[in-house]
């Protein structure tokens, strides 16, 4: 899931400054499940910024919020084309793919993030969320007993672990976890140990050709062709 | 303002969801043979609103002191809180609702709308809950009772010091008020007089006065006593001097009602004779362990067999009894043992094995097992038309609240027969909850212990007949009724295309409810969820709600109030009180803050601050507030988590004050629990803080400009 966090209303109050009618818009997926743009976090936004007109004495905004099932497919945005029209500017409580969608949905549409997409990752326990993939596009998962090294090593090595490794934690910092220590634990319950003493030749550091498209068939005649 | 008129636009697009009220009927109530909102009116008095709570009371009950005092209450047989410790003391806090509910309240004279007269004949709790309704509905109502007084078995089978007269006047003045005609000393001997007097329709409610016989020899002895009459002898105030030892025969509430009533007259030594043993003893356990107080001794596996008066003496032989096979009853079966005979001498035997009514041939009427009268049970009616008949005579004994239920249910079908309509069905569609609490929910609730109301001490109560049992005080009731699980109310998933599946319901849940099933949905069963709101304060999706429409209301609507009165009375600086409606008003510790708070706070009662969302405090900022505080009732709650679950709405909406620049500080959380000092002088300082910043910030402005 993308996890995704709120910017501070300061922030946000700025951004919307020039903007007179502002459609509050949430995403009923991923961002509800982090708390941070689901219709409980709009209709909390929507007070705050309320809060923030009363305060500054100055009311010079008019608010709607909405929650869609989800920004990113075009569809769930036509159910909110009527409101779209009564408005200066979106403010998007989705992931920069949520508020990329509205753009493109909306061509005349002033599109405002009203979150930070920060990363792709899994609830740890109830309001703790952690990394856990780069989307690096060339997964080893196999070969690392299921955890990631790119993403949960501080230094993202493919042969470690390195010096820095110190009671299983990282030298980075003393509550982080070492991953090569974690993967070296979990192959040796899997007794897949011999997977540590193979040598993993570097990655293809390339940079990745952006944005990237994947298409269920070449059959498939998409618009822009293989690149989005 | 602008920001209260997009609330009230916000309210109103939140309309929608108010509207439904999916609470489901809790086993009490179920229980309860008149289906009485007990769920309610206990909460209501754990709120410390008591003339709500007997409203509440009145509304399903025309005669609830009565009940009050003598109601079995099967509610509190079938409390799911026996899983957790004791069920609740449901009718002691119903007796406390009634004392102290302040009824002062007159019944105005009900409007006559039909011409046909009813007649009913018997004053019991069953013909005066009929004459009730009766009137009630519209109709010119008489009532026949064959006694000087009215009330049936509760003016001549129940002892005073369990019912006082008192009570039962002041209800039965209520019929007088609202214009049923009354007539006693007024045997009726014949229907189809009463059929030629006008009266369209009639209820027989004539009781079962009549004691069984126990079919031994020297039973007509004198000396000898049926248990009925005995207590009516006394109960109308005659005096009869039993002597000092007494043996008092059966195990049923008029067994010990009889003994008791005895003792009270001045015997010295009086005994029970029951002839199963301690387990098959059908008098209720409260009262058995009362008279054992009082010194009466029960004398299982015991039966009397032949009566002799000797010498001014009643000398009772008796035989011991073991237990055979179950009977048809279901109980195990009484066999005498040979040779286990033996004597002793008593000065009056009273006779107390059972009851059954007495109809007079000349009603006509079809008789049914136990010389009952035979009814349809859905229509009340008998073989006679325009004779419907119900309580005590119909069922043989049984509880006074089982007679109430009759009397409504007669009245209605009565009305339905006189308005040639047909009977409509009465069985209750409610869905009631069921099943037990598993044992993970029960672990989870914390425990609190059962708290009885103080009887006065056996010394003292068995020389009068003074009313025994005394009525709960301010803090124990609100405490007692604190402990209500509140059934069937709990949270639903009202919105299932709005659930994002995001687990939080069942991660925040105290009590570990909410489950995933087998297709991977989320499920917050109802039978087990403690209505405790924070997963409905957590869900992102805002797809969760509680099942009954003010619970999800009451905090806005409170809100709303508050600001309303902070602009009439123009309030300055205004600071707004988010306080659990629970604890603090009920022990009187929010009614502190209430008196000693100084000028400017509004409080917003709430039920359970774990309820507040960071919205409402939000909202109260909106409105004009300069600090807003949120006060729980600390180790009173119900749950040992709250503080926590307050504390992140706090820090979310701090975190937002400190973004727009006005300063964390004017939002704070006092839990009483953790506070060192006097919770009042931490608010004084609060609202004096809050004051301060005020008039800085008025500076500040008069600088400016």
């Amino acid at each position: 899931m993308i996890i995704v966090e709120q910017k501070p209303v300061d922030e946000i109050q700025r951004m919307i400054a020039p903007y007179e009618r502002v459609l509050i818009l949430g995403c009923g997926t991923c961002v509800t499940v982090c708390n941070a743009g689901g219709e409980r976090e709009v209709s909390f936004l929507h007070d705050a910024l309320l809060l923030a007109e009363v305060e500054s004495k100055e009311i010079s905004h008019t608010f709607v919020e909405h929650t869609v099932k989800r920004q990113c497919d075009e569809e769930f945005l036509d159910l909110i084309a009527e409101e779209a029209n009564d408005v200066d500017a979106i403010l998007s409580l989705a992931c920069g793919i949520g508020a990329q969608s509205i753009a493109e949905r909306f061509p005349e549409m002033v599109v405002l993030p009203g979150v930070n997409t920060s990363f792709m990752g899994m609830a740890k326990q109830w309001g703790v969320w952690d990394e856990r993939c780069t989307a690096c596009g060339d997964c080893r998962l196999d070969d690392t007993a299921g955890i990631c090294p790119i993403t949960r090593c501080t230094k993202g090595i493919l042969n470690g672990p390195c010096a820095g490794t110190k009671n299983g934690k990282c030298e980075v910092s003393p509550e982080m976890d070492c991953a090569w220590i974690l993967i070296y634990q979990r192959l040796e319950r899997l007794g897949q140990l011999d997977k540590m003493r193979r040598y993993y030749p570097p990655r293809n550091f390339r940079p990745i050709p952006r944005p990237r498209r994947i298409m269920a068939s070449p059959s498939i005649v998409a618009v822009g062709g293989s690149h989005g | 303002m602008v920001s209260s008129k997009t609330d009230t636009l916000r309210q109103s697009s939140r309309t929608k969801e108010t509207a439904f009220d999916h609470s489901l009927m809790p086993p009490c109530q179920a229980a309860c043979p008149l289906h009485m909102e007990i769920r309610e009116y206990i909460d209501l008095i754990a709120q410390g609103k008591v003339m709500e709570a007997l409203q509440v009371i009145r509304d399903g009950n025309p005669f609830p002191s009565i009940c009050a005092y003598v109601c079995t209450h099967p509610c509190e047989e079938s409390c799911r809180r026996v899983q957790v410790d004791k069920p609740l003391a449901i009718r002691a806090l119903k007796r406390f609702a009634v004392e102290f509910g302040g009824d002062r309240m007159i019944d105005l004279e009900a409007d006559l709308k039909y011409d046909d007269k009813v007649a009913i004949v018997g004053s019991g709790p069953a013909g005066l809950g009929c004459a009730y309704y009766l009137r009630k509905l519209g109709y010119p109502v008489t009532i026949f009772e064959a006694y000087h007084e009215l009330g049936g078995m509760l003016r001549v089978g129940i002892p005073q010091y369990r019912l006082p007269r008192q009570v039962l006047d002041n209800e039965i003045q209520r019929l007088v008020q609202i214009g049923v005609e009354i007539r006693t000393n007024t045997r009726v001997v014949s229907l189809d007089l009463l059929s030629d007097m006008g009266y369209k329709a009639i209820f027989l409610t004539i009781g079962a006065h009549q004691s069984l016989r126990m079919g031994i020899e020297g039973e007509d002895s004198p000396g000898v006593i049926d248990g009925a009459t005995f207590l009516r002898e006394v109960n109308l105030g005659l005096k009869p001097s039993p002597g000092d030892k007494i043996a008092v025969v059966g195990g049923g509430n008029v067994a010990i009602d009889a003994a008791r009533t005895a003792v009270r007259l001045g015997s010295k030594n009086v005994s029970i004779l029951y002839r199963r043993s301690a387990q098959e003893i059908p008098a209720d356990p409260e009262e058995i362990e009362q008279a054992h107080q009082e010194g009466i001794e029960i004398h299982y596996l015991t039966t009397p067999t032949i009566i002799k008066r000797t010498d001014g003496h009643l000398n009772v032989t008796c035989v011991k009894m073991e237990l055979g096979e179950p009977d048809t009853s279901g109980r195990r079966r009484p066999i005498p043992i040979e040779g286990s005979e033996f004597s002793d001498e008593f000065d009056t035997v009273i006779t107390a094995i059972g009851q059954a009514p007495q109809i007079p041939q000349a009603f006509n009427l079809r008789i049914g097992r136990g010389s009952t009268i035979q009814v349809d049970p859905v229509t009340l009616t008998t073989t006679r038309a325009g004779v419907f008949a119900g309580g005590d005579a119909v069922t043989g004994p049984s509880t006074v609240t089982e007679a109430l239920a009759t009397g409504r249910k007669a009245a209605f079908r009565i009305h339905d027969y006189l308005q040639h309509k047909y009977p409509k069905d009465d069985q209750d569609k409610d869905e009631v909850i069921s099943g037990e609490l598993l044992s993970k929910t029960a672990e989870s609730i914390k425990t609190r212990s059962r708290q009885d109301p103080e009887v006065v001490s056996p010394k003292t109560r068995s020389k009068d007949f003074r009313p025994i049992e005394k009525v709960y005080n301010w803090g124990i009731a609100v405490a007692e009724a604190r402990r209500c699980l509140r059934c069937g109310m709990g949270a639903e998933i009202l919105f299932q295309d709005k659930c994002a599946s995001c687990l939080t319901c069942l991660r925040v849940c105290p009590y570990g409810v909410p489950f995933l099933d087998e297709t991977g949905t989320i499920q917050i069963p109802a039978d087990q969820c403690q209505a405790c709101g924070i997963c409905v304060t957590e869900c992102p999706a805002g797809a969760i709600v509680l099942r009954k429409p003010y619970d999800r209301s009451h905090i806005s609507d409170a809100l709303a109030h508050a600001f309303r009165q902070a602009t009439e009375t123009k309030t300055s600086p205004l600071i707004i009180g988010f306080c659990c409606q629970y604890g603090l008003y009920g022990t009187g510790l929010l009614s502190g803050f209430w008196r000693q708070a100084k000028a400017g706070v509004q409080i917003v009662p709430v039920l359970c601050v774990a309820k507040v969302e960071g919205q409402h405090l939000l909202r109260a900022f909106e409105m004009g507030a300069k600090g807003v505080f949120v006060a729980g009732c600390g180790e009173m709650c119900a749950r040992d988590k709250t503080s926590f679950w307050v504390n992140q709405q706090i820090e979310k909406v701090r975190k937002v004050l400190d973004q727009l620049g006005m300063g964390s500080e004017r939002l704070q959380f006092f839990d009483p629990s953790v506070m060192e000092e006097d919770p009042t002088a931490a608010l004084d300082q609060f609202t004096e803080q809050i004051g301060g910043l005020y008039l800085d910030s008025l500076l500040k402005q008069e600088v400016k400009s």
